[in-house]
Parts: structure tokens; C-alpha cells; sequence
């Protein structure tokens, strides 16, 4: 009979053997993680790919897919590249594209990525540094990418690591039917807004609701929420030097705002995400709605709206003692090379192809791309006034002025999810307004230094 | 000395001479895979989980540099994972012990009306089949506080509308519920099956001796069935420890943190704010209390076990 492997009880020499195997596991781990993650040759500024018969593939935001489609005819018909699209979901997208090089398998070449996860990709060597790419292609036309984006969308450490693709905004859209309705003026403030929520809400005893507050517990829907209200305080999240500002009165302000109109609101906010406001607003069961520009093309589609030329929009209102509208940058894409990429070179020509301003104006012109303007020539061109309608003018004076920025360095996501996380603390009425900004502002001192 | 008997090395008790002599012996290469498998999939994962719980580790860059128990302090100083901690123990057992109860009371209905399932064996089996997300994505269309099935029909009876999920306690039941309807079917066919192995001079003595269908229920077959319904609630106990799809789908851990169970807590600390230390803390804390309280069960268990030998 053979010797048994395992024997009841322990010897000196099973300790000395089990430690030597943990040990070289342990060993291992440090190894195998760092091996994922060998970074392709760097990129040559200056290089000059051919890019015919070239397939690059490239990571999306689903919404956006449609968006790349238009993308890829027109590149192919230019230079003879393909393009494989992979959409995913938006808040997954830099999950996929950190796993995606930290794991080594280097699937994409091209990634889209939300701005707020920049220093996320940059400082996690995800993204390949553009800078000298970008100096060394003036035609790229940097002066003319709109300011209020192209340095919250691209500059990490002094270094560019990509280039804007769809300038996305928040407006206010309101069904006039019902305002009219109830004798309501467009809102020009919070307060008005929360006003004519609470009259529609009331007086038409369930059968409308006068507002709709996406509260869902993620940054980019509860997120957006409390931004929209805390730029028409006059609020923001960081002061010019970084540090958080989150306890002023102006933020106290838009968020008992918010909270002051969540009882008019479609119930209930915590569970009002994109699924549930979209069809109350475009059914006219609902009156307002923060939402991003492009959804204007789908309030005007007789197949998914019933409120067609029953809406209008305004630009997000103002509150407190601000009298100075201004938006925030809810979401907003750019586009990068991925560290991994054997194409770095095809794959920079392409994000400076889907930038430019032929581009830009294409994607404009097809209501199905869900692109926003990323050009100050774009805010002026006709195509633009023609497919954003009645929205252009408010779109045009969003990005034009001086936005809400939201963090967007390495600790971005972590300081995101603190600042949701109380939020909905404070929409279950567990704790008060000022009490929720102060925990989250000394939360967000913590982890920022 | 008798054939088969055991000899007993000096120093080695007899339980353990009993316990070696038992042992299956392989040689090494048979061996081989196992032990290959159980590095691979056991030994290197837990080792790495614990590389990254000891060091400053995020998504983009684990293993960065030596934190010692900083994650760990930081994992136990969110209320929010501690709170899950508790919200996770309490939806398992509750959920656990409801599918117990329904799916023994089912069994013995299904025994008492027929030695085979059939068709409604079928149709028990369809929770159970049906994928998690779809499960989650039609409870969560029901339940739609707006244009849901329930909220219609109570309107169409004139009664007001609910909205389970939009509250607390609500949204906690509910999520209790929709496991329980999707894993009781589980059960049902674990305790028909241990059901069907009652034997039957047991039922005929107890019946001979006068006993009526409770007095036989509770003296007969529930003790004979203790230690398999034990261990179908220790399967059920785990199960429910592990719950993740119903909770991303149907609540995402809200509203605020009412139903933000410790598993859907790891993966938003790993996987949206990319702290990927903390979660490897967080999950050796919520591996450490699962392992204990499933021990706990398991003792329980293996004395049912030898009070029935």
C-alpha cells in the first residue's frame, strides 16, 4: 500500500512545508498582480499610423452606444479602421476599464470614461498621457474645446490624459400643460419650483405629481440631484485649492431644499432612479424634471412621449441670495488611450478623430447619438440650434459660464459614495441637513488630507 | 489479534488510532490535483484577501504599501458595514427559518397527499429555476409604487396604494419575502426527500400505541427528521448570508441603509468606491461571523445527531 499524503497530526517538517507554501503564495500575489498590468510600447506623439484594415476596440457608455456607431462609418470611410464597440453600463465603466488593465487582459484600446473617475484612471496608470500627443497635433484645435469641460474632463497632475466627447449637462424640463394648469410660471427659482411641486402635487390629489427627485442611493443619479440644487445656491463641492466646502450655508441650503420638496415629490425619491422619472415625465404623470440635455429629442419622439410640444425647458434655477445661473457638469465623457493598447498611436488618432469638430457637429446632427456639444464652434453651429430646439439657448448658456465641477481626482469615487450614502440618510429624516453636509465634510477632509 | 482491529501507536489515543485508521489513503499523484485545486482556489485567494486587508489597496493599485489593521479599523468604524453586519444575520436567520417552516408544513402536505411529486413537483421546482435578476426585476415591477400590479389591482378594489418598498421595514420584509418565495421550493424537496426515509414500522408503533396524527408529527417525525431539517436551515442560514442579486436589484441596499446586507455593502466598497483594502477587511470580518454563527448551528446539529444514535 502506498503512503498516505496526509497523516492525523502535525509534524515539525507540515509546519516548515505549510509555511514555505503560504509563503511562496503570499509571494506570488504581489507578483502575479503586478504582471497584469505591463504596460504596450509607449505612444510615439508624433507617429503617423497607418490605419487601414485596423481594428480598435473601444470601451462605451451604453447610452452612447448609438453615438459610436455614427463614429465608426465615418472613421471607417475615412481611414479604413474598425471599430468593435463594447457598451456597459455607465456605472460600471470604470470598474471594466481598471479591471480591464489591472488584470493584465488589455481588451480595449480606446476607453470612455466619466470625468469624475480621471484621477482614478490617471493615478492607476489606466490611461496612457496624451500630453505630448496633443501638443503635437495643433490640429486638435484645443482652443476651441469648451473651457468649462476640457480641463475638468482631461487635466490630472498637470497632464492630459484624454479628450472631451459628450459635454453632458443637467436642465430643468417642465411639462406647460400642467403649469399652465395650475397657473404657474416657469421656475426661475428653487423656491419656485418647490412651489409649484407642492400646488400640483396637492391640488390635483394624486393624479399628478408636481416634481420628480431621482434619489436613488448612486452618484450619478442622487448625485446630480443635490449638485443641480447646490449650484443654484452658489455652492460647490471643493474650493480652488481642493478642499471640501461641503458645510457652507449655501450647500445646507440646497440640500433642505431638496429635502423640502421630496413629500410633492413622485414617490419616493430613494427609489426614483432613470427607470422610474423617464416614463413619469414623458407620460405628463409628473411636472419637472433635472435631466440631461439630450433627453429634449425624446420628449419630442410621438413614440416614447406623450407630452410632445407640452414641455419646456430652463436652465437650472438659482436659490438662496445667488441670482447667478449656472449648471453642473452631471456625467460628461471623455476618451483615452488605454495603457495596454498595442495601438496606442491608431488609438490616439481615433479619440482625436471622434473630437473634433466634424465630429462633434455629426454627432449633434443624429438625435439617436445622445452626444452633447464639446466645442464653442459647436454652440454656434446651426445644426446645433436645429436638433437641441427650444434646449439649445439653455444648453449654450450652461456650458458657456462656469460650472459645478464635481472631484475627480483618485479619492473621487470613495468621496462620492460618502457624500450619497448621508444624503440618503438625510432623505430617510434620520438627521438634519447641516448635520448630514458636516459628516460629509469631515469625512471628505479625511480622506483628502 | 483480531483481523481488522485497530492498533493504537504509543501515544496516540484511541479516538485519534480510531479516527487515522479510518482515514481513505491515497498516494501522492492522486492526490495531486486536489491539493492543486485547493491552492488554486482555496489557498491563493485567501492569501491575497488577506495581502490586500493588510495593505493600502485600491482598485487600480493593490498591495501598494503596509497598513496593518488600519482597513480592519476603518471596515469596523463604518456604521454602515457594521450595521450591515447585523441587518445580514437577521434577514438569514428570519428568511432561513421562515423557508424552514413553510417548506417542512409543504412536505409533509405533499407526503401526507402522495408518495411522488408529479406535475406539482414541476411547478414547485419554477422559483427555484427562475434566475435571481429576474426574479428581483418582476417583484421589483409589482411593487412599482407607480403603475406596479399590485398598486392597480388594490385601485381597481378601491383600496389604497402601498409602497413596501419605500420604507424601512418595508423594503427589509420585502426582500425576506421574495427569498422566501424563491428558496422554500428548495427546501420542500429536501424534507419530502428526508420524509420519504421515516420508516415505517416507526409510524405503524406509534400508531399501534395510540398516537393520533399531531401526537405522531411531533413525536415521531419531527424528532427522527431533526438533525436533516438542521442541516437544511444550516444550507438555507448560509444561503441567506450570501444573498446579493435580489438586494442589487430590488433595492440596492436602500432605502438609505435599511436593506444593505454585508455582501452588497463588500462589493460597493470595492467596486464603486474602489477601496479594495477595506472590502478584503470587510470580508474576512462578515467570512469570521458567518463561520460562527454556521458553527453555532452545526454543534447544534451534531448533537441531534448523537441524540438520535
Amino acid at each position: 500500500m502506498s503512503q498516505p499524503l496526509f497523516r492525523p497530526g502535525t509534524s515539525r517538517r507540515t509546519v516548515l512545508r505549510g509555511a514555505l507554501g503560504l509563503g511562496a503564495l503570499a509571494a506570488a500575489g504581489p507578483l502575479l498582480a503586478a504582471c497584469g498590468g505591463e504596460a504596450g510600447e509607449a505612444l510615439d506623439p508624433t507617429g503617423r499610423p497607418d490605419l487601414d484594415g485596423v481594428t480598435l476596440k473601444v470601451l462605451v457608455n451604453q447610452p452612447n452606444a448609438g453615438a459610436f456607431e455614427i463614429l465608426r462609418k465615418s472613421f471607417k470611410a475615412e481611414t479604413g479602421a474598425d471599430l468593435q464597440i463594447t457598451p456597459v453600463a455607465y456605472d460600471k465603466l470604470l470598474a471594466k476599464s481598471v479591471l480591464d488593465v489591472q488584470s493584465g487582459a488589455g481588451q480595449f484600446d480606446v476607453i470612455m470614461y466619466w470625468y469624475v473617475g480621471l484621477g482614478t484612471l490617471a493615478a492607476g496608470g489606466v490611461l496612457e498621457d496624451l500630453t505630448a500627443y496633443i501638443k503635437a497635433n495643433p490640429d486638435i484645435d484645443t482652443g476651441d474645446l469648451l473651457p468649462s469641460i476640457y480641463d475638468p474632463y482631461t487635466l490630472y497632475e498637470g497632464k492630459r490624459w484624454g479628450l472631451p466627447f459628450d459635454g453632458d449637462t443637467h436642465i430643468l424640463y417642465y411639462n406647460t400643460e400642467l403649469f399652465e394648469r395650475y397657473t404657474l410660471e416657469a421656475p426661475r427659482t428653487w423656491e419656485d419650483s418647490n412651489a409649484a411641486a407642492e400646488k400640483i402635487t396637492k391640488d390635483s390629489r394624486g393624479e399628478h405629481y408636481g416634481v420628480i427627485i431621482e434619489g436613488q442611493q448612486v452618484p450619478i443619479i442622487l448625485g446630480c440631484t443635490f449638485a443641480n440644487r447646490l449650484v443654484g445656491f452658489g455652492g460647490r463641492f471643493l474650493d480652488e485649492a481642493g478642499k471640501p466646502v461641503l458645510a457652507s450655508d449655501e450647500a445646507v441650503a440646497a440640500l433642505q431644499s431638496v429635502l423640502d420638496a421630496a413629500p410633492h415629490a413622485l414617490p419616493t425619491p430613494l427609489q426614483t432612479g432613470f427607470d422610474q422619472a423617464l416614463p413619469a415625465f414623458l407620460s405628463g404623470k409628473a411636472a419637472q424634471l433635472e435631466f440631461w440635455t439630450d433627453h429634449s429629442v425624446k420628449a419630442q419622439d410621438p413614440e416614447h412621449s406623450q407630452v410632445v410640444d407640452k414641455w419646456d425647458v430652463v436652465t437650472l434655477p438659482v436659490g438662496g441670495s445667488n441670482t447667478k445661473p449656472a449648471t453642473s457638469l452631471d456625467a460628461g465623457f471623455a476618451l483615452g488611450v488605454s495603457t495596454l493598447s498595442k495601438r496606442k498611436e491608431a488609438a490616439a488618432a481615433f479619440v482625436k478623430f471622434a473630437a473634433s469638430k466634424k465630429q462633434n457637429e455629426a454627432q449633434i446632427a443624429d438625435p439617436t447619438s445622445g452626444s452633447d456639444p464639446i466645442r464653442t464652434s459647436t454652440l454656434s453651429a446651426p445644426v446645433f440650434k436645429k436638433s437641441f430646439g427650444r434646449a439649445a439657448d439653455v444648453v449654450a448658456e450652461g456650458l458657456s459660464g462656469s460650472p459645478l465641477v464635481w472631484p475627480n481626482g483618485p479619492k473621487a469615487p470613495e468621496l462620492l459614495q460618502v457624500l450619497v450614502d448621508e444624503l440618503a440618510l438625510a432623505f430617510q429624516g434620520k438627521q438634519q441637513a447641516r448635520q448630514t453636509l458636516e459628516k460629509v465634510h469631515s469625512a471628505w477632509e479625511k480622506e483628502l488630507g | 489479534m483480531a483481523e481488522g482491529a485497530i492498533t493504537r501507536p504509543a501515544g496516540l489515543t484511541r479516538r485519534r488510532a480510531v479516527r487515522r485508521a479510518r482515514l481513505p489513503r491515497v498516494s501522492r499523484w492522486q492526490a495531486a490535483p486536489v491539493t492543486a485545486a485547493l491552492l488554486v482556489f482555496s489557498g491563493y485567494p485567501l492569501v491575497y484577501l488577506v495581502g490586500l486587508a493588510l495593505t493600502e489597496s485600491t482598485l487600480a493599485r493593490p498591495l501598494q504599501s503596509w497598513v496593518g489593521s488600519d482597513n480592519f479599523r476603518n471596515a469596523l468604524d463604518n456604521e454602515i458595514f457594521t450595521g450591515s453586519l447585523w441587518r445580514s444575520t437577521l434577514f438569514a436567520v428570519l428568511a432561513a427559518a421562515g423557508q424552514l417552516v413553510i417548506g417542512t408544513g409543504l412536505a409533509l402536505a405533499l407526503a401526507a397527499r402522495a408518495r411522488r411529486l408529479g406535475l406539482l413537483g414541476g411547478l414547485l421546482l419554477l422559483p427555484l429555476v427562475t434566475p435571481p435578476v429576474m426574479v428581483g426585476v418582476a417583484w421589483k415591477l409589482l411593487l412599482a409604487p407607480v403603475g406596479g400590479a399590485v398598486n392597480g389591482t388594490l385601485a381597481l378594489v378601491g383600496l389604497p396604494a402601498v409602497n413596501p418598498l419605500g420604507d424601512e421595514r418595508g423594503a427589509f420584509w420585502t426582500l425576506v419575502v421574495i427569498d422566501t418565495w424563491q428558496w422554500t421550493p428548495f427546501v420542500v424537496l429536501l424534507v419530502y426527500a428526508a420524509l420519504l426515509g421515516v420508516p415505517e414500522e416507526l409510524r405503524e408503533a406509534a400508531v399501534l400505541d395510540g398516537a393520533g396524527h399531531w401526537r405522531l408529527l411531533v413525536s415521531v417525525v419531527l424528532p427522527y427528521l431533526r438533525p436533516a431539517l438542521l442541516a437544511v436551515f444550516l444550507l438555507r442560514l448560509v444561503g441567506g448570508f450570501k444573498v446579493f442579486d435580489i438586494v442589487y436589484v430590488v433595492t440596492a441596499g436602500g432605502p438609505g441603509a435599511a436593506t444593505n446586507t454585508s455582501t452588497y455593502e463588500i462589493q460597493r466598497t470595492a467596486l464603486e468606491s474602489f477601496q479594495v483594502g477595506t472590502a478584503a477587511a470587510e470580508t474576512l470580518v462578515f467570512s469570521v461571523m458567518v463561520g460562527a454563527v454556521a458553527t453555532i448551528v452545526a454543534l447544534v446539529r451534531r448533537r441531534a445527531v448523537r441524540a438520535e444514535r
